[in-house]
């Protein structure tokens, strides 16, 4: 099959986000819309006494006040049913959502959200993770224990669940291993923050209701109202306008059922919009804070022998998506090498800050800095150098991983060797530069997907997908897949997406999984017009459709380009008749087979299906007297399975490492002693911006994968995010002669630890 | 609901702010305070960025510079006396927030929003610089030496509206340099700051100015510093001494941004960057514009 060759593809959405005409879903209006606000617990952790709405109906302009003695008495959860739509025994961060008002204004609806009494009986909070876990700590949810859940996860106290990977005896492998390595690393949580606040608007239509909503998954959005609501999921209609970047923090639902149920009471259509504070806030999503305990057993020659690793992970007061997380970060503990004993643990914490959930490459960023720096630390105590023990160590096609799953043949190996290449490992560099590299690993998520592709009279295709378009033009790239199957030209398709009345079931923007399960799809759909256009062809040329083929947009004879029927005039003929449209959803790919007896909380996927392999090398300066880091350069080697669109590719790891190098140095929630976030604003939430970017060389290496999606790709949009702040770490370590073992490695740490060196501390 | 006047003259915008308007020009104060919540949005606005005569820099017939309050850091940073002879405070115009701050954001702004962090401020106390008010009584003419007295007060009386900022000319032999500390290279607002003046006549310092950024409840001169410095060949004892001095006299604040134990030692560190800078500069050296970002990395 020839590839594509995309030397201008352009992105159906480009044009109109470039230049401003792009709607997104706080542009919206419509007759007769209200404004609404959300009133947050703005405290950690307290007792619902009452709640006092009657002043705040009261003020002019207020139509409707929900709160959760308005919407079905309901618990929700992904894996446990720990939260109801409102707070309304206890308030268990601060962002927590008490009630949300609507009125003519926007101004008004604030106004009025903060009229509203709460009646608090102050409760300890539990922020720590360690002391969570200690005997006899608070409980932030005292009746966990009458919860449903997924059976499969431990949870006991405030430990929301438990995840662990075993392999061999690490223990004993620990204990008589040549050289062993413990330490403990500390990460704080961080932020998706995309630069559009949420925004959903809800209409009713009688018994129906259509939501639009600024949402990475429209479908888990429906399943989220329907299910909180009690109504049946045909009765939710969800559309995604222009998203405004996602990040993984608009994974899930979120507050589409609020809006709705506010709407019902309002009889009118209600808008809620973010500002950024409460985009900081409320979402519960954004990233883990970790304590990772790491300990290595390691032979003189390099030989990894043992790695135990315990991983608390914060939860936040609701568990979101972290049971499933935490299984990844146990994994993750391991990183992608060879070692025969493996025994990692990883525990989801319940505390009273805002709940942690997908942020692009969930847990793998912090887990794989530590890794990644605990592996420089024991080629320092080894001597060795740090690529070398790498490469001893690397996973190979025919290695056993951590669940005893068989490696296939993939890149992992040749993308740190040119990772290294590309930045000049070794390289002699002034005294107060150096080059860190980091490697890891991540998986492809196998799921259902549905698409529709169909051929118009003029032989023009429109896509009907499930897909949603998060910015990272995944969705966007879906004609190059179909073009290719049908001898057209990308460009000859029109997109009908981010609709659940239109499209096939899609888990998403989330996980990587558009292009590797959604691609599957339409690749299936047009692989059936494609039949359908032979077969057509094949009658009208008298020939057999096993000798056509469709190429430059005509069915022609293969040898033979004289006998040849434009396709255009096949769809128009077959519009006369049988409408040339397929539906495909397809097969999702296989996982490994694992023998993961022993693991404790399994919740599928730990044995990495078509995993993305990569290594990331950076150059920093260190500046000493302050602790400032610039990262000056960054070579980054992915091996991503087969690059389908080079362009939107390279963006992927472009924008990656940018978001990794604020994740490594700038970007941290700040928590005051009792869990309330200090740095809720962008101007002391230092994103990292443009003109931080140091150059960037991306290569990408290309490796048969069986368990691959179409034409072999995987996914490439959380990996590129994965490996940036372990790679900075390491180079700061070897710039500044100190380690951080706190992210963010931000410039006062940096500056602490230096000064703790040069007073001999 | 506010209103919003476009005036066709400083008379009339005189008369509006007498009759209880508040001034905008560039915005990005007032525009991001109201929107932080930090005040209410004014009932009256009194539109001062078209004023004739308001934006511009002159030169004066003294050798000094006027610049209207209304010119924005951008522009300030691509004149050319600017860029020789004030080069402290075109360190600190080329790093006001971002690109966007600076085609908008004004150096009048900036004096009058009399914010601990502002970076023009130190360089142009380091310059001597005289504020120019104006209001339906007449002009006064005060020095930037005392006129912030607060975190966000200044003597600006309600009526006045600053009109222009003048630099007098610079002694022959002497250069000034700008140096915060940031943690991204856009966007930022300064963690700790300083500016430094110093003129050197046959390897003595015979003029000294340090100020402080960041590091006081206003951008403020000093005078410990700047005294270790006088008289002094300028070498490595006396400017780190001055450095210390800054950090003896500073009272840094903790938040999010950083420790006050950090900021103090900051201190000494951009101000010895900061003197070191103007000292290259009076031999003659180049220190490129932003010294913050030519500086990243030194003693």
């Amino acid at each position: 099959m020839a590839v594509v060759e995309l030397p201008s593809f352009v992105r159906q959405d480009g044009r109109e986000k470039v230049t401003g005409t792009a709607r997104y879903s706080a542009d919206l209006s419509t007759p007769g819309l209200l404004h609404a606000a959300v009133r947050l617990g703005g405290v950690a952790h307290a007792r619902i006494r009452g709640i006092e709405t009657a002043r705040a109906r009261a003020l002019p302009g207020v139509v409707a006040i929900v709160t959760q003695a308005d919407v079905p008495d309901l618990r929700y959860g992904t894996w446990v049913r720990d939260r109801t739509l409102f707070a309304s025994d206890a308030i268990r961060w601060e962002g927590e959502i008490v009630a949300m008002v609507a009125a003519t204004t926007e101004a008004i609806a604030r106004e009025a959200a903060a009229l509203i009494e709460l009646d608090l009986e102050p409760l300890p909070p539990v922020v720590d993770l360690e002391a969570a876990i200690a005997p006899g700590a608070p409980l932030v949810h005292p009746g966990w224990a009458a919860y449903d859940g997924d059976a499969r996860i431990p949870r006991e106290g405030n430990v929301g669940s438990r995840h662990t990977i075993v392999k061999g005896d690490a223990e004993a492998a620990l204990a008589g291993a040549p050289v062993v390595v413990r330490e403990r690393y500390v990460a704080d949580g961080s932020h998706a923050l995309p630069i559009e606040p949420r925004a959903i608007t809800a209409e009713w239509q009688g018994d129906r209701v259509t939501i639009q909503t600024s949402s990475q998954v429209p479908y888990l959005a429906r399943t989220h109202v329907a299910s909180t609501l009690g109504m049946p999921e045909g009765k939710v209609r969800v559309i995604v306008p222009h998203l405004g970047g996602g990040f993984g923090g608009k994974c899930e639902g979120h507050f589409e059922p609020h809006v709705a149920a506010l709407a019902r009471i309002a009889r009118r259509p209600v808008r809620l919009a973010f500002d950024r504070r409460e985009e900081f806030l409320a979402p519960d999503h954004h990233r883990e804070r970790m304590v990772i305990d790491l300990a290595t057993g390691v032979d003189h020659d390099g030989t990894i022998l043992a790695r135990s690793a315990r991983i608390l992970i914060d939860n936040g007061a609701y568990g979101a998506d972290e049971p499933y997380l935490a299984q990844l970060a146990a994994v993750f503990a391991v990183g992608p090498y060879r070692i025969p004993a493996v025994a990692t643990e990883s525990l989801v914490v319940y505390t009273t800050t805002q709940p942690t959930g997908s942020v692009r490459g969930p847990v793998a960023p912090q887990v794989t800095w530590a890794v990644e720096q605990h592996m420089d630390v024991v080629a320092e105590r080894l001597g060795i150098d740090p690529l070398e023990l790498r490469r001893r160590n690397i996973l190979v096609e025919g290695d056993e991983g951590p669940v005893r799953q068989r490696i296939g043949a993939n890149g992992a190996k040749t993308a740190l060797e040119r990772a290294a290449e590309m930045i000049g490992w070794g390289r002699p560099l002034p005294a107060d530069e150096a080059i860190g590299i980091a490697t890891g690993w991540w998986p492809s998520f196998p799921g259902p997907s549905g698409a529709v592709v169909k051929l118009n009279a003029d032989g023009s295709g429109t896509i009907v997908t499930g897909a949603q378009e998060c910015g990272t033009g995944s969705v966007m790239a879906l004609p190059i897949l179909a073009a290719e199957v049908l001898g057209m030209r990308p460009e000859e398709f029109t997109l009908l997406y981010q609709d659940t009345d239109a499209g096939g079931w899609d888990a998403g923007a989330s996980g990587s999984q558009t292009t590797f399960n959604n691609g599957r799809a339409v690749v299936s759909a047009a692989t059936e017009l494609r039949e359908r256009l032979l077969a057509l062809a094949a009658e009208r040329l008298e020939a057999n459709p096993a000798d056509l083929e469709l190429t430059d947009g005509v069915a022609r004879v293969k040898g033979s380009p004289e006998a040849a029927i434009p396709i255009a005039e096949l769809a128009a003929e077959a519009q006369g008749g049988r409408l040339l449209i397929a539906d495909g959803s397809g097969d999702p790919p296989a996982v490994p087979e694992v023998d993961a007896g022993g693991c404790v909380g399994r919740l599928g996927g730990e044995s990495f299906a078509a995993p993305c392999y990569f290594t990331q090398a950076v150059r920093v300066r260190v500046d000493r007297a302050t602790g400032v880091v610039r990262v000056l350069e960054v070579a980054a080697a992915h091996e991503s399975g087969t690059i389908v669109n080079p362009i939107g590719a390279e963006g992927q790891v472009l924008g990656g490492i940018v978001m990794g190098i604020g994740q490594a140095l700038t970007e941290g929630t700040q928590l005051t002693p009792d869990g309330r976030q200090r740095n809720a604003d962008m101007l002391d939430y230092k994103l990292v911006t443009a003109a931080d970017a140091p150059p960037m060389r991306v290569e990408f290496v290309q490796v048969p994968d069986p368990n691959a999606g179409p034409r072999g790709l995987k996914g490439v949009a959380e990996p590129p995010a994965v490996p940036t702040p372990g790679a900075i770490a390491n180079a700061i370590a070897r710039a500044a002669g100190t380690r951080i073992r706190l992210l963010p490695m931000t410039a006062e740490r940096v500056w602490a630890d230096l000064a703790d060196v040069e007073a001999g501390r | 609901m506010s209103r919003y006047l476009a005036p066709a003259g400083l008379e009339e915008a005189l008369v509006a702010l007498a009759g209880g308007a508040r001034p905008v020009a560039g915005g990005t104060d007032l525009v991001v305070g109201v929107r932080q919540g930090r005040f209410p949005i004014p009932d009256d606005l009194v539109a001062i960025h078209r004023l004739a005569g308001f934006r511009g820099i002159a030169e004066g017939a003294d050798g000094g510079l006027v610049i209207g309050a209304g010119t924005s850091h951008a522009e300030i940073v691509a004149h050319p006396r600017v860029t020789r002879d004030w080069t402290g405070l075109a360190d600190a115009s080329a790093i006001v927030g971002s690109p966007a701050t600076r085609a908008t954001g004004t150096l009048g702004g900036n004096v009058a929003n009399a914010s601990p962090a502002a970076d023009t401020v130190a360089p142009l106390l380091c310059a001597d610089a005289v504020i120019v008010c104006r209001s339906t009584a007449g002009e006064r003419r005060l020095p930037l030496d005392g006129f912030a007295t607060a975190p966000r007060r200044t003597l600006l009386r309600p009526d006045e509206l600053i009109v222009a900022v003048e630099l007098p000319a610079p002694a022959p032999g002497s250069a000034s340099c700008y140096v915060r500390l940031e943690h991204r290279r856009q966007m930022e607002i300064a963690i700790v700051g300083a500016g430094a003046l110093l003129r050197l006549e046959g390897g003595r310092v015979t003029a000294a100015r340090v100020a402080m950024t960041a590091l006081a409840p206003t951008v403020r001169r000093v005078p410990e510093a700047e005294r270790i410095l006088l008289g002094s060949d300028g070498g490595a004892a006396a400017v780190t001494a001055a450095a210390e001095a800054v950090a003896a006299a500073a009272t840094p604040i903790d938040d999010t941004r950083a420790s006050a134990a950090y900021r103090r030692a900051m201190a000494a560190v951009v101000t010895r960057r900061a003197i070191g800078g103007a000292l290259a500069r009076a031999r003659g050296e180049t220190v490129t514009i932003p010294a913050s970002d030519t500086l990243f990395g030194a003693a």
